[in-house]
């Protein structure tokens, strides 16, 4: 779930109305210090104590008869030799932008489409919202069945509509389950991008394109000169947000592929879990947990910059 | 232009049960007979319907009923515990300008950010200190932990949107600050509460990865974990594992169906316009 776009916009919000009076200033943290308490202890914590378990040899056995053994940086110079670690990454970039590639199509068709009044237009958009709030394992399990090589829906329709000429096992080789993942956690995505670009699209004045038509500029042509540049803005939001989201995906692929076939779709969310809770190296997970962590925290840095100066015009 | 609206009406409608295609062959693949899924072509409408994998895999699977029964344990209190912590501080950022508000609102926004996996590694490893491990309360905890970051800043817009004058006014009622929190403020953000209880829902329902790695007993784990054991146990046996599929959905669906404007309102109203 997602509300970083709302509130990046809330938080400078100017309300001037605010302070009636000045007195007793300290009940005022009364209000929101259990809530920061909470979130410190638990995501502060976890997250500090993450990079210390990472400085550790930490074994499952070690760990619970409360014998680790502190090893410094060694974790980090072993996890960055590790080719699976490299793999992961490429994965998760690939899936990564093929999702948000894939969430955008769909999303900016939807909110072009959406953008027009009709009849029962609010009830038609409610519907393809559902795929956003379904359970993702609920969504990755129906994905599993459609896409089954023997009986699954969608080689039936390609098979009817003469697009393949034989049953294709998506989720038995590398590309092709690569390709259903992304399929899935796009088709779960879309309503999401679809919403935010539907917002953007309200935001542009009716009047660019009257004048535009007056000019003799057909739909494409205005959408190309007018919609499309209108809307970068949001669409960097969309593609910001989506990596985010998108790359610390975890549910949706376990659930399909485990991460397989091999490791064709081991992103560095299943890596970091199979160290973890398969292996149970705690110290390695922790150091490819830190690891992880650069991209997604460097594009927020970059968000929250970008969404603090929009709101500074 | 009237015939031009229902024309687009039609290709609205067109256009979701297009989308919706999966959310449906989950549900009639649910009301087949086990062997029928594997008729060729496949059989689009089931026939006739059975009810026959919900009494198989639903209501006569013990497993099933406890990992339902162990989800509502957890959505629940996770639920309130998120309202609870999450009203007062919503209100708290959005009505007086304290030192430490952009902070707090940072630390709202990039914890929810963060992969739910690099929390609930750390998380297992500190909860096995305090004997957490495999307890409801540690899944409550660490559920928390996912929507109250959400819920706090999803919440503050509305709070911002209270009048000051009818604060001031029950101030000047003699009402303390927080019984005009209480008795002005809360009824006016009804739709923001319900909305976020809404989400709240649909979030700590539909959550896995904690109930993966933290829950490890059978009798504690959750629903979407008993589907995932469900998947290894009966890879292929798909009446099942779609219906225990529909039954997970259905609680989301039936909430989304009947809150669905507040929710939509609230993503994208306070999206990206303000």
């Amino acid at each position: 779930m997602t509300s970083t776009v709302q509130t990046a916009r809330a938080t400078t919000q100017a309300s001037p109305r605010r302070r009636p009076r000045p007195k007793r200033h300290w009940s005022r943290y009364a209000y929101i210090a259990p809530a920061v308490v909470f979130v410190a202890a638990t995501t502060l914590y976890p997250l500090y104590y993450n990079i210390s378990l990472s400085l550790y040899d930490a074994p499952i056995q070690k760990f619970l008869a409360g014998t680790i053994e502190f090893v410094g940086l060694a974790n980090y110079a072993e996890e960055l030799r590790n080719p699976e670690l490299w793999a992961g990454l490429r994965v998760s970039l690939i899936y990564t932008v093929a999702t948000i590639a894939l969430m955008y199509v769909i999303g900016l068709a939807l909110a072009v489409f959406f953008n027009r009044k009709f009849v029962g237009r609010n009830a038609v958009r409610a519907a393809i919202f559902l795929p956003y709030i379904l359970p993702s394992v609920v969504a990755a399990n129906v994905w599993r069945w459609i896409l089954d090589g023997s009986y699954g829906l969608a080689n039936h329709a390609l098979m009817s509509l003469g697009i393949i000429d034989a049953p294709v096992f998506w989720l038995g080789q590398g590309t092709s389950a690569l390709v259903a993942v992304v399929l899935a956690t796009g088709w779960t995505m879309a309503p999401f991008a679809m919403l935010l670009l539907l917002a953007g699209l309200q935001n542009i004045p009716k009047g660019l394109y009257e004048a535009a038509s007056l000019d003799g500029a057909g739909p494409l042509t205005r959408f190309r000169a007018i919609t499309l540049p209108l809307l970068r803005p949001v669409s960097l939001v969309v593609a910001l947000l989506g990596f985010i989201y998108t790359f610390r995906t975890f549910d949706t692929i376990f659930i399909m592929t485990k991460g397989g076939p091999g490791d064709a779709t081991t992103v560095l969310p299943i890596l970091a879990y199979n160290e973890a809770f398969v292996n149970f190296e705690l110290g390695s997970g922790a150091t490819i947990n830190t690891l992880m962590l650069v991209i997604p925290t460097v594009l927020a840095l970059f968000y929250f910059r970008a969404t603090r100066s929009e709101d500074a015009q | 232009m009237r015939t031009r609206n229902l024309g687009l009406s039609a290709a609205g409608l067109v256009i979701a049960v297009i989308y919706l295609i999966p959310v449906y062959w989950m549900v009639a693949t649910s009301l087949k007979e086990t062997g029928d899924v594997f008729n060729s072509p496949p059989d689009l409408v089931p026939s006739p319907p059975t009810l026959a994998a919900y009494s198989d895999a639903v209501f006569g699977d013990s497993a099933v009923l406890q990992g339902i029964w162990s989800s509502t344990i957890i959505t629940i209190p996770t639920l309130l515990l998120t309202l609870a912590l999450a009203v007062p501080a919503a209100y708290g950022l959005a009505r007086f300008s304290l030192r430490i508000n952009g902070i707090v609102m940072l630390l709202m926004l990039a914890a929810q950010m963060l992969p739910t996996i690099s929390l609930a590694l750390p998380m297992f490893a500190i909860f096995s200190d305090y004997g957490l491990v495999d307890t409801y309360a540690g899944l409550i905890i660490a559920n928390t932990s996912l929507a109250l970051p959400f819920a706090v800043v999803m919440l503050r817009p509305y709070m911002l949107a209270i009048p000051q004058d009818l604060m001031d006014a029950g101030l000047l009622d003699g009402c303390t600050g927080f019984r005009a929190f209480v008795k002005i403020g809360l009824p006016l953000v009804q739709p923001g509460l319900v909305m976020v209880a809404t989400l709240t829902f649909v979030m700590t329902w539909g959550e896995f990865v904690f109930g993966l790695t933290l829950a490890t007993s059978d009798a504690i784990q959750p629903i979407t974990v008993v589907l995932n054991r469900f998947v290894a146990q009966f890879g292929t046996q798909w009446t099942n594992l779609m219906a225990v599929s529909t039954i997970i959905a259905i609680p989301i669906v039936v909430i989304f169906v009947l809150l669905q404007r507040y929710v939509v309102a609230g993503i994208s109203e306070g999206g990206i316009k303000d």
